[in-house]
Order: C-alpha cells, then structure tokens, then sequence
C-alpha cells in the first residue's frame, strides 16, 4: 500500500508569530483579563480581611461579588418584595443577571474568560503540564495513568450531568429554607472566606478540586458547577458558536487537545456544546487559518 | 458572519462589565447589607426581629427593640463586661445566635412588657457619639426583669421556634428531653429546630416525640 502525504498548501497553515508578536494573541487577552478579576477578588478579600466590619466600617464581602449567589437569593428577593437571602446582597443579583446576558449571547465564555476559580483551575493544569515537560518520569506516570483511565472514560459524560443536580438542590434548597444550602460546600465560598480558618466541606471539595486539576482540567467547570450549568443551558440559544471547516481541517486532534472541557472538537461540524466555555483555546491551537472560526447564525436553527 | 477572537473577548468584556455598570449607573446595586442602595444606613427596625443582622451591635438591638443591655447580656449568659459596640455575629456560641435573639425579643414584643423609662432621643446621642454610646445604653432606666420566652406557654405547641427553655418552663423533664434528642440539654436559649437541623436530625420527629411529652403534662 503506498502512503501519500499530501502537504499542506501553505496559504492554509497559520504563520509562526515570533517575537513579542507572539504574546499579541487572544489567549494572551484572556489570561489577562482572567488575572485582572482574580486579583479584583483577592483585593476585596484582603481589604475585607483587613479593615474588618465592625459596626462603622462598609467594606465588601468578596461573597457580594459572586454571581451564583443571585441566583441563590433570587427566589426570596422576588417573592418577600427585596430582601435576600444571609450573605447576598443586590450585587449578586446584578452579577448574575449580567452573567446571564453574557451566557445568552456569547455562551458561557463569562466561564472561559472572567470566572476566577476556573482560572485557578487553569494555573494549575499549567503548572502540572510544566511538571510533565520539566520531568519525564512524571510523563511517563501520566501518560500509564491515562491508559489506564481509558476505561472510566464512558463515566465522563454521565458525571457531566452532575452539575445540573448541584443546580437544582442548590435553587430548590435556597428556596425551601431561605439559607443558602449550597454554601457550605462551596469551593468558592470557601476560598474566600479562607482568612476564618474554619473546616467546611466547602474546603475539602477545594482541595479535591484544586489536586483533579492537576490530572483533568477544570475538573469543576466540568461536572459540578452549578453557575456554569446555568449559563450552558442559556448558552443554547446564543447566536455565537464554534464552526470547523472539514475542508480546512486535517483532523490533526490539536483542537481537541488544547480543549480546557474535553470536547472532540475534531470531529464536530459545529460545535454547539453546552459544555463549551468559549475560551478559544482550540481556535488558538489550530495550525490551519480558516480551519476553526468563531460565527454567528440564527440561535438554534441557523448554526451550520 | 466571522468573529476574530480578540473581538469576541472584547464582547465579553463590554457584555459584563456593560451589564454591572449599567445597573451602577441606574442605583441599582449595593454590596453590603449595611446601606440601603441609595446609601442610607440600615438599621433594625423595631416592629419586625428579622431586619436583626448578624453585624448589628448589641446597642444597636438594645435601643431600636428598647431591651437593657443587662437583660441581653443576662438572658443569653453572656460576660456582663461584653462592650455594647460588639456585633452579634461576633458573640455568636451554643447559646446565642442572631435567630436566637429575634426569638427572644420576638416573644417580648409578644409579651406584656413592663413600663420602661427611656431617656429622650437616645438614639440621635448614640450615632453621633461613639464615646457617650455604653453610657446611654446602660443608662436607661427600667423596672423590667428578663422575661422567659411564655408567648406560646399557653398554646404548648413546639414551633420552629420554640427554644428549649420554653420546654422546661412547660414543665418537661430534662432527662426526657434529652432522652429524646439523644443528647445532653444544649443551652436553654436554643431553638430546637435549630439544634436538630444543625445535629443532622428530622425536626419532624424530635417534635412529635416532644409534642407528646408536653401533652401529657396537660
């Protein structure tokens, strides 16, 4: 049998950007923009720690900066006429409904671009792919633990559904009891109200979460966040998605690699995933111009 | 239509952000509890214990509900020597805890109070200075002694409000309610509901278990 290997027609492979050119990139904006909101929070978080809230003192909660929780005290704010629930304020509700506007026309990149407990997740799946460069013996672990994985594999897209039921209980229960049931098990909640040393479950999901994404990336984003099961099933009737042009395209997989949420965007036409967090990481990976593009079409109907 | 992706971050950005700061510029949005939206300082409000917010100072309590810093103090076994300007969250214990307060003053609003003598304006002095503020509030004279939480004494009916002290004055035995929670009595002043929940127990069944108990004493 003779194998042919038709060469790329150079029109169609992305120039090497070198140099400072090569930091100019939107994957460069997005890290930014991730590390602007992160270091927003932590200043809240330290000014909070700092100064206190004694009787005369109004500083922020980093809690009145957290979109889930609108979503936690809306049922009470609409029904008792303006009051929330412990913890939230209008902020929240403001948060979220702004969260809720980004979802509905961009999908959930507010995940992919602004969420700062995904770009924790994100620094530290980078820091241990810089582990598995920097030390073969740690590749070669990954590497057997990924074969071996392999099998559990059909589990991933049943745990993926995880989310919607975390964002069912978390509504229903804030609803039911007027106290914010989810709250404690929170991950979030819990890096930020790390400064009380208190144990809470809250705590141990951080660190089962933070140690996964060193093995999976955005292991939350994945299965368990309930804000970004929200902004998936909005997402669904955003006009933005993903289009890859099989005749650009050479199946390479890179796409499907450089995914942050796992999909296999090589084999997509269009990639309409409620799962996708638009962080473009793919178009960004794609060695071919035209290969991968963002579009916008019709909501529903005039995405091919 | 082709979006490049640095454009597509910049939507992102102008959605979000577009969004928060619209409703900024509107005066809609408020980030603490403390102030209203249009900046106006939140205060308890006498007619209804749940605008009591864990950050409120016992003083604060002490004059929008007209209750002795004393009997406060007294009432949840609290140091007598506990300043008035201490938040409420901060004193919280198995004892005391924000719901238990609006409990407690609750069933005094409920309950026939005593005269209480209580010096002109107290409130105008305490916000505008902090230094006249314990002596005012431990200034305000009263012949009201605590009172036990009786408002639903005569009904004998547990609530989800019902402390455990109520269920003694009810005439209860100690050891039955332990025998029923499964437990040693916490302090009187907890809501049951509150011990229950937080024990990982039905309130349902601790309360049709102590609701038998106490109709048996009718």
């Amino acid at each position: 049998m003779i194998t042919q290997s038709i060469p790329a027609k150079p029109s169609l492979v992305k120039p090497r950007l070198r140099g400072w050119k090569s930091f100019l990139t939107h994957q460069t904006f997005r890290r930014v923009v991730q590390l602007a909101f992160a270091l927003f929070i932590l200043v809240i978080t330290i000014q909070h720690v700092q100064v206190g809230e004694g009787s005369n003192n109004v500083t922020a909660s980093p809690e009145a900066y957290c979109p889930f929780g609108g979503l936690e005290t809306l049922y009470k704010y609409v029904t008792s006429g303006g009051s929330f629930v412990s913890h939230t304020h209008l902020s929240n509700v403001v948060l979220l409904i702004a969260v809720l506007v980004t979802a509905l026309l961009t999908r959930s990149a507010f995940c992919g671009w602004i969420c700062p407990l995904g770009f924790i997740q994100d620094l530290f799946s980078n820091f241990s792919a810089f582990l598995r460069k920097r030390f073969p013996s740690l590749r070669r672990a990954f590497k057997t633990l990924k074969t071996r994985g392999a099998r559990l594999a059909f589990l991933d897209r049943y745990l993926r559904l995880v989310k919607y039921a975390v964002l069912a209980w978390a509504i229903i229960g804030a609803a039911a009891y007027g106290v914010m049931v989810f709250r404690d098990y929170d991950p979030w909640s819990a890096l930020i109200n790390i400064a009380e040393f208190s144990f809470t479950p809250g705590l141990v999901v951080l660190g089962v979460m933070l140690v996964a994404s060193l093995f999976v990336e955005r292991p939350w984003c994945r299965y368990a966040c309930p804000l970004g099961a929200t902004s998936s099933l909005l997402g669904k009737f955003s006009p933005v998605y993903l289009k890859r042009q099989s005749e650009a395209c050479k199946v390479c997989k890179v796409c499907t690699t450089a995914c942050p949420m796992g999909l296999p965007v090589h084999t997509a036409t269009t990639i309409t995933s409620a799962d996708c967090i638009g962080c473009l990481e793919c178009v960004g990976a794609c060695p071919r111009v035209g290969a991968l593009e963002v579009k916008i079409g019709i909501p529903l109907i005039g995405q091919k | 239509m082709r979006i490049p992706p640095i454009l597509f971050g910049s939507i992102v950005l102008v959605l979000f952000l577009g969004t928060i700061f619209g409703f900024q510029a509107a005066g809609i949005w408020s980030i603490s509890g403390k102030i209203t939206g249009d900046g106006q300082a939140v205060l308890p409000s006498a007619g209804d214990v749940n605008t009591i917010k864990g950050w409120m100072t016992l003083e604060q309590i002490s004059i929008a509900y007209n209750v002795p810093l004393d009997d406060i103090l007294m009432q949840f076994s609290l140091p007598g020597d506990t300043p008035a300007s201490t938040a409420i969250k901060d004193l919280e214990s198995d004892a005391f805890s924000v719901t238990n307060l609006r409990t407690w003053l609750e069933s005094r609003m409920q309950s026939p109070q005593p005269e209480v003598t209580v010096p002109p304006s107290p409130q105008v002095t305490l916000l505008t200075s902090k230094a006249t503020e314990t002596a005012v509030v431990t200034s305000i004279e009263t012949t009201a002694t605590p009172l036990p939480t009786q408002h639903i004494a005569s009904e004998k009916t547990i609530s989800g409000k019902t402390t455990f002290q109520e269920l003694l004055d009810w005439g209860v035995e100690l050891e039955t309610i332990q025998q029923v929670i499964g437990a040693d009595l916490p302090a009187p002043a907890t809501v049951i509901k509150d011990y229950v929940t937080q024990k990982g127990l039905q309130f349902s069944t601790v309360k049709t278990a102590l609701q038998a108990e106490v109709d048996q004493l009718k």
